[in-house]
Parts: structure tokens; sequence; C-alpha cells
């Protein structure tokens, strides 16, 4: 395998989200048909991890505000009102970017396109779009949790 | 003696999970954020264990893991590497750079513990469990009675929940088949205080263990507000409770 089109991309990354949440925070979640891109709205939280190599691309996990802070308090075994300040939340996003985009990289690598795993940034607001060009493909996944929590997934290679 | 263990990660997150792994044992866990603050804190701390990731800002795992290795006075120092990463060449090249062991990131606070009993000896902190036992829980004639505190917040309900399950176990026995769940001192009904009762009144209805739960008239009535506690009866004194096992 050498081209990222023959990469099972939807069912790695849907493997590795779905064993992150269950393994740090005991959170399931499935993945949608798509149609609810809209619920990840308003004031959101962006985590990415790029990876380069003979694979170039980015992973990043797109969820609410709102989402954002369960997810930090059930990582940390806390309270809502118990988290610190934003950068706790953060750093979590982060860190659960990293640890899909590090699962997704060893998946690459052992299918022969190796490549080096950058780390994470965010980005944080309400007023802006994500507009994927120039890639030579592009997977965009929405995860549920119950009734109120959305994960949208890009992937870029 | 108590263990000192270096958790080296640019992630707050994870420090806290290593942190917390380790909460039941008799361990300092210091913690550094990245290769450069871990070599300066392994030097000054000679930690008896690192934990220690690989890809971090101004120095990543694997060279602080050289660094270490030459140093005479670290290097016998054992390291247990994380790594967001599973893949084949990966892992060959962590256990090349002479760890003692890894850990795939995912992981859960058990998994992390029971690596690291294969390297250093873990000691419970038994003093300190039997003291926060005492804190809870009391004997009020033949009534076993588990007293919450005001703030009942996850970790506190998870450490009180593994101490309510060795009661029960004492309760069956010994053969006391009464208790009492005190949560008048709690400052509000949450989803943590609801669980919280379901699993004590269903534990001891396994164990076929009379249950009454003493509270407030407020929380009697925040209470009949969650659909899981509807029905649950609140005794306003331990004295009612204790006339109705």
């Amino acid at each position: 395998m050498s081209d990222i089109n023959a990469v099972d991309l939807r069912g790695f990354i849907s493997g590795a989200m779905n064993e992150v949440f269950d393994t740090m925070i005991s959170m399931d979640i499935e993945l949608t048909d798509g149609g609810v891109q809209a619920d990840v709205q308003g004031e959101r939280i962006v985590g990415s991890v790029g990876f380069a190599g003979k694979a170039v691309g980015s992973v990043s996990i797109q969820v609410n505000d709102a989402f954002a802070r369960s997810i930090t308090a059930a990582m940390l075994g806390m309270e809502l009102d118990e988290i610190e300040g934003d950068e706790d939340v953060h750093d979590v996003i982060g860190e659960l970017s990293n640890m899909v985009g590090g699962d997704l990289k060893s998946r690459l690598c052992d299918g022969g396109l190796d490549c080096e795993l950058s780390i994470p940034s965010i980005i944080t607001g309400s007023d802006f779009k994500t507009e994927i060009k120039g890639w030579e493909r592009h997977e965009s996944l929405v995860f549920r949790h119950q009734e109120d929590g959305y994960v949208l997934k890009n992937i870029s290679g | 003696m108590s263990l000192k263990i270096l958790a080296v990660d640019d992630s707050k997150t994870i420090r806290m999970i290593v942190k917390k792994a380790f909460k039941t044992y008799d361990c300092e866990i210091i913690e550094a954020e990245n290769g450069k603050e871990g070599l300066e804190t392994a030097s000054r701390e000679k930690p008896d264990l690192i934990v220690l990731d690989i890809t971090m800002p101004v120095m990543a795992g694997p060279e602080m893991l050289a660094e270490l290795k030459k140093d005479p006075a670290l290097k016998e120092i054992p390291v247990i590497m994380l790594t967001a990463e599973s893949g084949k060449e990966n892992v060959i090249q962590i256990l090349k750079m002479g760890v003692k062991d890894y850990m795939v990131k995912p992981f859960k606070g058990e998994q992390l513990i029971e690596r690291v009993t294969k390297v250093v000896t873990l000691e419970s902190k038994q003093k300190e469990d039997e003291d926060t036992s005492k804190k809870y829980f009391s004997t009020v004639e033949d009534v076993q009675v588990l007293a919450l505190p005001q703030k009942l917040n996850r970790p506190t309900c998870l450490e009180i929940e593994r101490h309510f399950k060795s009661k029960v176990e004492e309760m069956v026995n010994s053969g006391l088949k009464k208790f009492i769940l005190n949560i008048a001192k709690v400052g509000g009904a949450n989803v943590t205080l609801i669980r919280l009762i379901i699993m004590v009144i269903q534990t001891c209805q396994k164990a076929s263990i009379g249950i009454r739960i003493v509270g407030t008239a407020a929380l009697s009535e925040e209470l009949k507000g969650f659909s899981e506690t509807s029905e649950v009866t609140i005794d306003l004194s331990i004295e009612d409770a204790k006339g109705a096992l």
C-alpha cells in the first residue's frame, strides 16, 4: 500500500475514535450518517495534528464548547464546575486529537506510508468555517454521543 | 518508603491521568512539561521511575532518554515510554532506546499500574485508606452508617464506592443486615449523588441488607425530580431510619 486513496481512512478513524472515547472517557459514541454537521456550530473547539512524509495531511476533531467541557470533566474525573479554565479543555481536546492522529499515523506507517506527527494545535471561536482545498483526499465523519454531543472529525491527506 | 515517580508529558491531561492512577499507592508524583525540564527534575529529585512521553516541544522524549543514558547518576533509572503511536517501526525504535516498557495511548490508569508493577514495587496507602474509611463509615449499634460529605464530586464518589463495596463484604461476613445512607450533609442533588444512591440501594438489596436513606426535606424534594430516585423514601433522622429497618 503506498497510496492514500487505498487506505481505509474512515474505518481507521472510526475504530480509533471509539477506542479513545471508550478507554479514556468511558463514553460511547456512534458514527452517524453525517447529517448532523450543523450541530457542531456556535462556540467550538478544533484540535488538530498534522502528519508529513510519504503521506501528508491533518486530522482534526471539532466539538462544541459545552460538549468539550463534558469530555474534559469525564477525562479528568471531575465535575463540570471543577474545570479550572479553558486551558484544561484545550489540553484535553488536543490530547484526544493526538491519540486519534497517532493511531492513524501508526496505521499509515505500517502500510508503507511513513510519516511523522506534529504536536496538537487548538483553534477556538464561533465565527469560522473549515474549507478543505487541494488535498488528494478528504473525509469528514460525524460521531454522536447520546442526544447532545457531536464530534466532527476531518481527515485530509 | 514512598516511591518518587517523575511524569514527563507536555499534556497536563496525561500528567493528571498518571497522577490519578497512582493515587492509592504510596508514591510521590513529580511532573515536568518537556524533556529539558524532565532532565533537570530527574537530576535534582533522583526519581525511582520515569514515565516519559515521546512527542513534546522543547525536548522530545527520545532526546531526554539519550541524555539520561549518558549520565552515570541517572542512567539506571527505569523509564516507561508513553506513545500515541503503536506502529511496528515506532515500537521497535522505542525498545531499542533502552526503556523498560512502553504504553500506547489511549490507556487506562490500571493498565499503566500493571506495567509499572513489573518495573518497581508499589505499596498501597493502607493507613490513609483506613483513615478515609473511618471518615465516612461508622457503626451505630447493629447498623452500618455511611455519611456522605457536603461536596460530593466524582473522585470522592469513586473512593466512597470502593470502601462501600468492602464494607458490604464485611457486613455479609459478620452477619450485619442494616445499612443507613446519610445524605443530610450533601449540598444538593446532582447526577453523582443519584448514581451513588442507586448503586448503594442495588448493592444492599443484592446482599439482602436492609437499607434506609436519611436526608433533609429539601433533598427529599430534589430527589423526587430525578426519575431514578423519584420513588426513594427519605427518613428525616437516623432514629427514624433505625426504626424503619
